[in-house]
């Protein structure tokens, strides 16, 4: 259960670290888990295409929820004078900054 | 069976589309006085009221485009690549990108638009909201020339 107090803490922090976790899992493919669409099998971690192509948008969502869940939890429970500061703009300004990140790391899709 | 899902999370995403918008309107461009015309009605709604719609509706056309995502991936994306469609094929990159971080600030925006008397997150709630919209839009239009470039053929 988050405390009144943390609940801010809580939603700020998770929607910057998600950002930030969601961008570094698909540049690195940090998958938690693969899933093969031909043969409707999942994986854990990220294994190559065999049958058909490897799916990991899914493992990078859940890496990515979970990794942030956990900083967010940690970050709520962290003194209150610690994050009395916290900019609440830091939950759009984060996913703003990835969602620009990935228009630069698509850019050959619309470049040729 | 994925052609009623498509349709479906179609369904789903129009009635989003229209959520957002109205509330993105009404945060941005709020009405000033007594709206008369078709657009003034559209900006003079209350935003709060869209919160939990939006939500919901979020997640249910994300969670349905998730389970339709390995049709698209087998049999649309793979014809894409073949025909050498670049752009069409970027633009459903951005889009499950850009659905994605909004599902991360889902519960953010659902925090910051509790309390819409709070001052201090003003900003934050209008900016949210905006995001929201755009992913939303942009998401609604790449489905739609995807499902004309390559239609039920699925």
């Amino acid at each position: 259960m988050i405390a009144a107090r943390s609940k801010p803490v809580f939603v700020i922090t998770f929607a910057a670290a998600y950002a930030i976790l969601y961008v570094v899992s698909v540049q690195y493919n940090l998958a938690l888990f693969t899933y093969h669409a031909a043969t409707e099998e999942f994986h854990f971690l990220v294994q190559p295409a065999s049958d058909g192509p490897a799916m990991y948008w899914y493992g990078w969502l859940a890496t990515s929820a979970l990794g942030a869940s956990a900083i967010a939890a940690l970050t709520s429970w962290l003194p209150s004078a610690s994050t009395k500061r916290l900019w609440s703009g830091l939950a759009w300004s984060t996913p703003l900054v990835v969602m620009i990140v990935f228009v630069y790391i698509l850019r050959r899709y619309f470049m040729q | 069976m994925i052609v009623a899902l498509l349709i479906l999370h179609g369904l789903l995403a129009v009635a989003l589309l229209g959520a957002v918008t109205h509330q993105a309107l009404s945060v941005w461009l709020p009405a000033r006085k007594t709206a008369s015309s078709f657009v003034a009605r559209m900006r003079g709604v209350t935003a709060t009221s869209y919160v939990n719609a939006i939500v919901v509706l979020y997640a249910l056309t994300a969670l349905l485009g998730g389970i339709i995502y390995p049709t698209y991936r087998l049999n649309v994306r793979i014809v894409l690549e073949q025909m050498q469609l670049h752009v069409p094929n970027g633009a459903f990159e951005l889009k499950e990108h850009f659905v994605a971080l909004g599902l991360g600030m889902l519960p953010a925006y659902w925090y910051f638009w509790r309390a819409p008397e709070a001052i201090e997150h003003a900003r934050a709630r209008a900016v949210l909201t905006a995001i929201l919209a755009f992913i939303v839009w942009w998401g609604f239009l790449v489905g739609h020339v995807l499902n004309n470039i390559r239609g039920f053929d699925l």
